[in-house]
């Protein structure tokens, strides 16, 4: 039924080595990663076996496919000990992992084996309704097994000057999203009320709240726009929780401490995760021109460092695009030392309040970085455990950004034991 | 091959006034006994049970036997004396999805105002028969040693 599966270079360990090698890191996390990495591939099997009216179809990321396609696939999948895996339709010739239907049931295959039973994410309930201005609000809100996703605006001001972050597709998946989906770049506040109302009545599905744009430098200081709407839509949100901080996470620009303290005074938000992409000054400088330009290296962390003061310990986190750090031409050329500048830097946040996670590189082709791959299935295995050790050894809880609350780190899945 | 329970060991998972335990071990070992209620079986013959604290002991601990695949134990005692200790492997989470809705529908519906963090799945490996006269009669045959000659005095 499928092409044989090319094997990974003599340098890089495959599946099962690296499953010998750190027997402490879970098989099901492995897969999570491996299938992250490399990407799935839908046979026609496994397609005819979605159900639009139970299952949850692809169409609302904020980033696009590898694939280039947007829809009528799966959003995801979930493995039997309630892991999330946030994996993107590859095509055949990157090598994905082939998700088919065998023998009644749905499995992961790689090179003809069958490695673990999977099934497709639930559809929530609001997936079926539109708001009162008449837009589906699957197109305000995508969801997760666990979490509501708002993406409030979905256009990036650091692409204006051609200084978006160099794995990112934000932008070009915008323009696809708009000409295939007719999505709203920006929402409005009653749109996300509404929907959200709508999403909290069905029960037992959602356990968390995350909010994430692009970043916007306008206002009267820098990233204020930003911040202004952040804090409308928050509101919006808030109008349905008889709480006045309800469990959400906003990930944007690392904000100054008054805009910070504006943020967390007026709206329910609970955790703050500004991503710093890459935790090196220099690459940073190079995969992120925007945050470099408008914040700088140093600032970021700096503001990081003092939103933990708002927010408090273990509230404040920082996501990395794990893998771009080895980019060509200016990343690492070796991963052992990659990885040692990486930890270095996580442990320098971690030592003041701030928690690193990481998603794995995805080289999208709507991306400057395009075409080149990512890190070895080793090198992710080394960097989760290196990050979950800090959080353990500065006693730093990943509640917000767990497994469950968001489910795309497998290095916070670890912390569920 | 999946075990099949008995008529007894069935009745005594549905009696409200059974004592149902469930024993398992941390990543270092450490074992944690606690009581739960809610322990059943399903339509499969497999055990499961409701999981109302996301942060407890036992909640890590059935992580870390998914994931390491280590054994728990459940432990059955009846009003009658019936004592049972199964032995299994949790192969299974529910955190989401049809069925954890309607979990948790009806777990709320029994206790009010709690949470679900998830729907343990047992897969039952071993069914041991603990009551005391059943037991000693296996061992006396096992280790005919394994007595005080006194006891076997004219």
């Amino acid at each position: 039924m499928m092409s044989i599966v090319p094997k990974p270079k003599a340098t890089e360990l495959s599946f099962e080595e690296v499953a010998a090698k750190y027997p402490q890191f879970p098989r099901l996390l492995l897969l999570k990663t491996d299938l992250q990495r490399r990407g799935v591939y839908y046979t026609k099997q496994a397609l005819s076996k979605v159900d639009p009216v139970i299952h949850q179809l692809g169409g609302t990321h904020i980033f696009g496919t590898r694939d280039g396609i947007l829809t009528q696939r799966p959003e995801a999948l979930i493995l039997r000990d309630g892991t999330s895996v946030i994996t993107s339709p590859t095509p055949l010739e990157q090598n994905p992992y082939i998700v088919d239907f065998r023998d009644g049931r749905l499995v992961v295959m790689d090179g003809g084996v069958e490695l673990e039973e999977v099934e497709y994410w639930t559809k929530p309930d609001y997936y079926n309704l539109t708001t009162s201005s008449g837009i589906p609000m699957s197109h305000v809100a995508s969801a997760r097994p666990q979490r509501i996703y708002l993406m409030p605006s979905r256009y990036c001001h650091f692409w204006t000057d051609n200084q978006g972050c160099l794995f990112c597709d934000i932008v070009n998946n915008l323009k696809q999203q708009k000409s295939e989906l007719n999505l709203p770049p920006r929402l409005k506040p009653q749109d996300v009320a509404e929907t959200i109302r709508e999403a909290l009545k069905e029960p037992g599905r959602f356990t968390a709240i995350c909010l994430t744009s692009g970043s916007d430098f306008h206002g009267a200081e820098d990233f204020d726009a930003e911040v202004d709407y952040y804090i409308e839509i928050l509101k919006a949100v808030g109008e349905n929780f008889a709480t006045p901080k309800f469990p959400s996470q906003l990930i944007a620009t690392a904000f100054t401490e008054k805009q910070l303290e504006r943020i967390y005074r007026e709206t329910g938000l609970l955790s703050y995760t500004p991503d710093i992409e890459v935790l090196n000054e220099r690459l940073f400088e190079w995969i992120c021109p925007g945050k470099a330009r408008w914040v700088g290296y140093q600032e970021w962390k700096r503001r990081m460092v003092r939103a933990v003061d708002i927010f408090g310990r273990g509230r404040v986190n920082t996501c990395i695009v794990a893998g771009v750090e080895l980019a060509k031409p200016y990343g690492f050329n070796d991963e052992d030392a990659a990885l040692q500048a990486v930890l270095a830097e996580a442990e320098d946040l971690a030592s003041q309040g701030v928690s690193t996670v990481y998603t794995v590189w995805v080289p999208r082709p709507g991306s400057y970085l395009r075409g080149q791959k990512n890190a070895s299935l080793e090198y992710y295995v080394r960097l989760a455990l290196g990050l979950q050790e800090l959080r353990q050894k500065y006693q730093l809880s990943i509640d917000h950004d767990d497994y469950r609350r968001c489910g795309n780190h497998p290095d916070s899945d670890l912390a569920r034991i | 091959m999946s075990i099949i329970f008995s008529k007894e060991l069935v009745e005594l998972f549905a009696k409200k006034d059974t004592v149902k335990v469930l024993a398992t071990t941390d990543a270092k070992g450490m074992p944690h006994v606690v009581v739960k209620e809610s322990l059943q079986l399903n339509e499969s013959n497999q055990l499961i049970y409701f999981e109302l604290l996301e942060s407890s002991q036992t909640n890590k601990n059935m992580v870390h036997s998914i994931w390491f695949n280590r054994p728990v134990a459940v432990a059955l005692i009846g009003t009658g004396g019936e004592s049972y200790q199964i032995k299994g492997k949790p192969v299974k989470s529910i955190v989401s999805g049809l069925l954890f809705r309607d979990y948790y529908v009806k777990i709320r519906e029994q206790l009010g105002d709690v949470d679900l963090a998830a729907v343990w799945v047992i897969e039952p490996v071993e069914v041991i028969d603990q009551r005391f006269n059943i037991r000693s009669r296996e061992e006396e045959i096992r280790h005919p040693y394994f007595k005080h000659l006194d006891r076997l005095a004219k």
